[in-house]
Parts: C-alpha cells; sequence; structure tokens
C-alpha cells in the first residue's frame, strides 16, 4: 500500500513539472521571447579576456568598461568575427583602424556618431536589429531610459557594452592603469601594453585587479635593456638581487 | 607532321578602327582628327595618331622622347573606360547593318558574317555597310572575312577578305608577333609577346613554321599559352562570339519647369521620380541592386551619389525608400552640409535615377553560404530606422583606406551609399604611423602642450631635432572626448609627466597641393596613462589621437 502511494504521488508530481512546463512556454511564447531562441548563452571572446571576465560575454548583459575604448573593442572583436552585427551609438572618435586590427568586421558595424536627444531611441533601434551596441560615454540618457535599454537587451539576448558608469551593469571593468612597452627617449615605438583592469559588477562579488596584455608584440621583449625594462623584470628584481650587487661592490672597494 | 587536320571554325568578319585609344582621346578631349596626337600610359605611349606616326612618333616612347621628336604632339591620358564608352557610338552603328556584334576590346568588333552576308547578299555588300554606317557615326574604320579568330583580325587589318577554307595558307607567312593580335586583354598579350619573342631567338619565324611543329611538343614546352598560340595560328577558333544585344538603362529623368531650390519642391519630385522607376522597373521585371541619382544644377554642375539598395519591389516600399534618399542627398547639398565638399549650391534643372546592378525577379544571388541572413536584413531595417530619425548622415558606415595619419586612413560614408576609397590601402604610404592603431582618433585635431624638464615649450627645428626631451605633458581641461569645437579658446590643466617617447617622425604630405600638410609626429607613453599620438606643425603641437 505505501508503495503503490510513493508510485501516485510520483506521478502527480511528473503531471504538474509538465503542466508548469508547459504554461511557462505559453508565456514565452506570449511574450515573444523564449530563451531557447538563442543558440548560444555566451558570444564567442578572445581567450586572452578570459581572466576578465571568466564566464564570458553573456548574451542579455551589460558590461561597462571605463578607461578604455581598446578594452571595449577587444572585447566584441570576436563577436563581430562571428557574424554578430555592431553598432557604436555616440562614439565619434572611435579608431577604425584599431577596431579592424582587433577583428571587427567593417562590412558589419554601423557608427551613429552624433545622436544627440536620440539617443535613447537610436540605442533601442539598434538593439532590435543587432546583437552587439557600444555606447559611448555623455550620451543623454536617463536612468528611465537606462532601465529600458536594459530590459531590451536581456529580451533581444544583445550584449551591451557601456564606456563609462553605468548603475546596475552586470559586469564593470575599470581600467586602472596603462603599461606601454617599446618606447625609449626618442627611439622605439608603441608595441605592447599592459593595463590593471578591476573587475567587478553585479554578477561579481567583491572587485579584484587582474593584469592584461593586449596587443601582444613578441618583439617588444627585444628592447634594449638600457632603454625600458619589461614588467617581468622589474618584479623579479628583489631586495636580495639589489643586495647582492652592493655587496660585491662593497667587496671590490675592499 | 601529320597533314593539315580539319578545323571547326566559326566564318566571321571582324571590324577594326586602327588606333582606338587615340582616336576616343582626341574625341573625348576634342581635337582634330589630323591633328598628332598620342596616348600616354605610365611611362609610354600606349597609341599613336597617324599623324603622329608620320612624324615619327612611335608605340612605346617615352614622353620626352615622343615630344622632341614631334614637339607639337598632343599627350593625352590613358583611360579604359572612356576607350570602352566611346566605342559604344561604333557599336551601335555596326549593330544598324547587323543584328548582334560582340566587342571584343574597345577598337575590335567581331561578327558572325554567315547570317549577316546572306542577308546583305554577299561578304562585299556586308563589308561595304558596315563601312559606310561607321563613317556616318563619324569614324573611319577597315572591315576583314575569314574563318577563324587570328585569320579574321588579320584580314581586317588589311581589308581582305579571305575565301573559306584559306585561312591557313593566308595565316602561314605571317611573322610569330602577330600571334598578339589575338590577344584581348593586357596580361595575355604579354604573355603572348613573350612567347612570340622566344620563338624568334629558337629560329621560328612565321606561324608556318609555328604550326609545323608537333602539338604535343609544343604543349609540352610552352603549356597553356602555347597551345592557345598553337591552335589560333592553325586558323581554329578558341570560342564562338558572344553576341550582345543593345539594351536601354532603366532610367527616369525628371526636368524642372522653372529652376527648384526649395527643399519641399523637391521631396515631391523625389516622391515622383522614385515612384515612376519603381514602376520601369516591374514593368520591365527586374529588381536593382543599386540606384544611381543625378541632379544637375543651373550652373551645369552635377551631383551624383550611388546608394545601395536592398529592398526589391515589395509594393510601394522600394519608391519610399528611395524618396528618402533622393530627399536627404539634396537637403544635404542644398544647406551646404553635405561631405566632401561638393559643388556650389544652385537650383537644380533635373533629377535623374538610373538603376544599376539589375537583375532579374527571382534571380537574385544569395550568399556562397547560405542565403542573406536574417540578421543582416533586421540590421539594415533597424539602421534604416535611425537614418530616418537622425538623417542621411547621421549613420555610417566605414571602411579603411590608404593614408598615413590614423584619421586619413577611415572612409566614412552615409550608410547605404557607395563610392570608391580615395587612397588606395595597397599603396606603400611611406611614413604611415606603425601599429597597432590608436582606439581614438580626435576628429578635430586639440591642441596641447608638450613641455620640457624645465617648463618651456618643446619645438620641432627645421632640421628635424627636438629643442629639448619632452618630459610633461599638459592637457586640455576640457577632456577632449567630450569638447565642442565651438567653446572657446583652449584652457590647459594640470601637468602630466611623460614615462617614455619616440619620434619625431616627419611626414610631408601633398605638398603640390593646396591641402598639403607638414607635421613631425611624436609617441608619448604617459605615466600610468594612455600613450598619446602628437603632432607638431606650424609652431604648435596637437592631440591626434590617444592609445587608450
Amino acid at each position: 500500500m505505501t508503495a503503490e502511494s510513493t508510485l501516485s504521488a510520483e506521478a502527480l508530481a511528473a503531471d504538474r513539472l509538465q503542466r508548469a512546463r508547459a504554461a511557462l512556454q505559453g508565456v514565452e511564447v506570449r511574450m515573444g521571447a523564449p530563451s531557447q531562441g538563442w543558440q548560444a548563452p555566451t558570444f564567442p571572446c578572445a581567450e586572452n579576456l578570459e581572466a576578465v571576465i571568466p564566464a564570458g560575454l553573456r548574451r542579455g548583459q551589460v558590461v561597462s568598461v571605463t578607461g578604455s575604448t581598446s578594452l571595449m573593442l577587444a572585447l566584441v572583436a570576436e563577436a563581430s568575427r562571428d557574424g554578430a552585427w555592431t553598432a557604436m551609438i555616440g562614439m565619434p572618435h572611435v579608431g577604425v583602424v584599431a577596431a579592424s586590427r582587433r577583428g571587427i568586421e567593417l562590412s558589419r558595424l554601423a557608427l551613429v556618431p552624433y545622436p544627440g536627444v536620440h539617443a535613447a531611441a537610436a540605442a533601442g533601434a539598434c538593439l532590435e536589429g543587432m546583437e552587439v551596441v557600444l555606447l559611448g560615454e555623455g550620451l543623454a540618457l536617463s536612468f528611465a531610459d537606462r532601465r529600458r535599454l536594459m530590459t531590451r537587451v536581456r529580451e533581444r539576448g544583445a550584449v551591451l557594452v557601456v564606456a563609462g558608469p553605468w548603475e546596475g551593469a552586470h559586469t564593470s571593468l575599470t581600467v586602472e592603469s596603462h603599461r606601454w612597452l617599446g618606447l625609449g627617449a626618442g627611439d622605439g615605438r608603441l608595441r605592447e601594453r599592459q593595463l590593471t583592469v578591476a573587475v567587478g559588477g553585479r554578477a561579481h562579488g567583491n572587485a579584484r585587479r587582474v593584469t592584461l596584455t593586449l596587443d601582444e608584440d613578441s618583439g617588444a621583449r627585444w628592447v634594449r635593456p638600457g632603454v625600458r625594462q619589461t614588467l617581468g623584470v622589474h618584479q623579479t628584481l628583489g631586495v636580495n638581487q639589489t643586495l647582492g650587487v652592493n655587496q660585491t661592490l662593497d667587496e671590490g672597494v675592499a | 607532321m601529320s597533314a593539315p587536320a580539319v578545323v571547326v571554325t566559326v566564318r566571321r568578319a571582324v571590324l577594326w578602327v586602327p588606333d582606338w585609344p587615340v582616336v576616343a582621346a582626341m574625341v573625348a578631349a576634342g581635337v582634330g582628327a589630323d591633328a598628332p596626337a598620342a596616348v600616354l600610359h605610365g611611362r609610354g605611349l600606349v597609341a599613336v595618331s597617324a599623324a603622329a606616326r608620320r612624324s615619327g612618333v612611335k608605340r612605346g616612347m617615352r614622353k620626352r622622347v615622343a615630344q622632341r621628336t614631334c614637339p607639337e604632339v598632343e599627350l593625352l591620358p590613358h583611360d579604359e573606360g572612356r576607350d570602352a564608352r566611346e566605342f559604344e557610338a561604333v557599336a551601335a552603328a555596326a549593330e544598324r547593318v547587323v543584328a548582334g556584334v560582340e566587342i571584343s576590346r574597345p577598337g575590335l568588333l567581331m561578327i558572325p558574317a554567315d547570317g549577316a552576308a546572306r542577308f546583305h547578299g554577299s561578304e562585299e555588300a556586308l563589308a561595304e555597310a558596315l563601312v559606310t554606317e561607321v563613317a556616318a557615326a563619324g569614324y573611319e574604320c577597315a572591315v576583314g572575312a575569314a574563318d577563324g579568330l587570328l585569320a579574321a583580325i588579320m584580314a581586317a587589318r588589311s581589308s581582305a577578305l579571305v575565301p573559306a577554307g584559306h585561312s591557313q595558307e593566308f595565316l602561314a607567312p605571317a611573322g610569330v608577333q602577330s600571334l598578339s593580335l589575338a590577344a584581348m586583354e593586357r596580361t595575355q598579350r604579354t604573355a603572348v609577346d613573350d612567347l612570340a619573342s622566344v620563338l624568334t631567338r629558337l629560329g621560328i619565324y612565321t606561324l608556318r613554321d609555328f604550326t609545323a611543329l608537333p602539338a604535343g611538343d609544343v604543349l609540352a614546352r610552352f603549356g597553356q599559352v602555347g597551345m592557345w598560340a598553337y591552335r589560333i595560328a592553325r586558323g581554329e577558333d578558341v570560342r564562338p562570339p558572344v553576341l550582345r544585344r543593345a539594351e536601354e538603362d532603366i532610367a527616369v529623368e525628371y526636368v524642372f519647369e522653372d529652376p527648384a531650390q526649395r527643399v519641399e519642391q523637391l521631396a515631391l519630385v523625389a516622391g515622383l521620380v522614385a515612384g515612376q522607376l519603381d514602376q520601369a522597373l516591374l514593368d520591365a521585371g527586374v529588381r536593382c541592386g543599386k540606384v544611381r541619382i543625378t541632379a544637375r544644377t543651373e550652373r551645369g554642375e552635377s551631383l551624383e551619389r550611388v546608394w545601395r539598395t536592398d529592398v526589391g519591389s515589395r509594393a510601394g516600399a522600394f519608391g519610399r525608400h528611395m524618396t528618402d534618399r533622393v530627399r536627404w542627398q539634396l537637403e544635404g547639398w542644398l544647406s551646404g552640409t553635405g561631405q566632401g565638399g561638393g559643388p556650389e549650391p544652385a537650383p537644380l534643372m533635373s533629377l535623374g535615377v538610373t538603376a544599376e546592378d539589375v537583375v532579374a525577379l527571382g534571380a537574385e544571388q544569395n550568399y556562397l553560404w547560405g542565403g542573406t541572413s536574417g540578421a543582416d536584413s533586421r540590421a539594415a531595417r533597424s539602421l534604416d530606422r535611425v537614418q530616418g530619425l537622425l538623417g542621411a548622415e547621421g549613420v555610417l558606415t566605414v571602411s579603411e583606406q590608404g593614408g598615413r595619419s590614423p584619421r586619413d586612413r577611415v572612409l566614412a560614408l552615409a550608410w547605404g551609399q557607395e563610392a570608391p576609397p580615395a587612397r588606395k590601402v595597397a599603396h606603400p604610404w611611406p611614413g604611415r604611423i606603425p601599429d597597432p592603431a590608436p582606439a581614438t582618433v580626435l576628429a578635430i585635431p586639440e591642441p596641447i602642450a608638450v613641455l620640457d624638464a624645465g617648463g618651456s615649450p618643446v619645438v620641432v627645428n627645421r632640421r628635424l631635432a627636438l629643442s629639448a626631451p619632452p618630459t610633461w605633458v599638459r592637457h586640455l581641461v576640457t577632456s577632449p572626448k567630450h569638447r565642442r569645437p565651438d567653446e572657446g579658446g583652449p584652457i590647459y590643466g594640470e601637468v602630466v609627466p611623460v614615462d617614455s617617447w619616440a619620434g619625431p617622425w616627419p611626414v610631408v604630405e601633398r605638398w603640390w597641393s593646396e591641402d598639403g600638410s607638414r607635421s613631425a609626429y611624436l609617441q608619448v607613453a604617459l605615466d600610468d596613462g594612455p600613450a598619446l599620438l602628437v603632432a607638431f606643425s606650424d609652431g604648435g603641437w596637437v592631440l591626434e589621437a590617444i592609445y587608450d
């Protein structure tokens, strides 16, 4: 008898689960945003950015980047190369050649350099039809506009990368320092850069710091030692080595 | 050597206009037909008129040698587009005599002779009719007929009618150099010229000697080019003539009774013209990939732009789409805000739209991998909406072009508009700022102060030496990203220490023209901050780009 009752309870539970799923599907169809419609939950992202966004560039999320246009471009480059359309709104000074070198496909890129008072409408329209939208700094967006844009990003399964702070961003990346390698005192050229990025935001716990190398250039290690030392050398040059030099000097004098 | 095999050929007549490039250039430049003239391409002459040849100017001469030989010779620029365009008149004249012709290259027409000769009575009659009709159009030409391609071309050069089946005898005494006459493209012609020179050095001077070689050996020694030449020399055809049918452009033109100046007036006409073009496309059962909009002004200038369209012929959509494009183009131009500094605004006399890239309805090509993706058309629709909100120049598409400074390397056009880049990327561009490219390129350079250790401004002297190593940089108070150009003079802020720097790299551009520039670039890495690209010109430093 007990066996029979557990069996009927299990059947009941399965039935309830099925009904719940059907109801959920009905709601999704009514709202016109079935989450299964997104082919993949994340956009592809470059390997060296894994430290910065370990979960990848997730659809439906907002990423705010402060202090580096290159980092914005690098975040979305793989997605664009993979076939996503990209809009850059309110970024009149973006370096198109840099975008192209990072891997953004220029034939699938549209710039809206000066949206003016229509910033919210333009961003909304772009989110309707494009998967990756980049917003520049200083756009005329009210708090309500921002909430609305976030909702739309979630509905469309797009991704919004914003320059400057953005309340409620899932990930917020703040570039704290740049360090360029390859320049000397009048010679060399810019070759490789290291960014220190503070990663925070709603989807993360406490902020953590990550060092990221962009524009990796193996030739940068070959700069003459007197001109500019690489970061690695700085770090390993500890107290002991300095002491060692002093000791040998003392011995020499003695 | 085996007995000459039977070769299958098409009997064809060839119409040849001697020295076509120079004839076309003289017509276009309005030079009299008896004046000495030549067409110059690169370092040598490519075509020489009869009068110039009489005074000793030859093909392949250098410009200076030609001018010394005949000081009054008129040197005209080379333009393949012009050659093809002008030849249209000759082709049209020939088409009044025969039904279909093939333009092998500008200057040379090919006509299948059998049917046409039967219609006109004889080949002589056909040749006479062709020469008369082309002469009426204002050009001198020669007509010949023979079996096979090379024989027909050679016959035209000597105005001969070679009887059927005698092509091989006609060709036999000709030199191997004549093979290049049958080559229609420049690359093919160079390959055949090389072949001819090798044959001459091997002691094979005439086509008779060449065709006496075994075919297998020719293929083994000279490859595909050799085999092609061998078949041509035997009087064979490589391919049958491809006939063209004359087709009218699908175009609509509206001529204003009074010159139009007001935008509202133009908008109305734009709607009308777009509707007419839509109807014309529907009537012809085609759709178009591009539309060329041409507006002519009172002063005789014309404003032309090409817009891409993928709206197809959905009822009314195409008309509305094109109305917007026409209105944007004219509005931007009449208000003088159009890009690229077009002609002076003036009242319009006429407005024309022409359909380009025309394909039959239902015959549109899909992409290689899958059809026109839904994502593309969705993106295009949303960009059209933004463009409706902000105007044509509100949404830009960008592409890379050649140039030295980061700003010069970008070509930005209104979304949907098409234009070729002004400068080619493939050219070398010595002195270009090396990669990596800056991520922020200021649309208008901002003044910046570059100071030495003592705080006085650094200058670059005539010999491109810096007065002192740059130690400090002073930005403007307002961040260059947010500063509007109309906000008064520069106000500098705190000084920032320079970590390392490289340069100066001098770039002198277009000194011969008004938009020439002379500047020296400096890459400056700031302490713990982004690197900057600054330029020194006219005694002051400007911030060109930020590597942020």
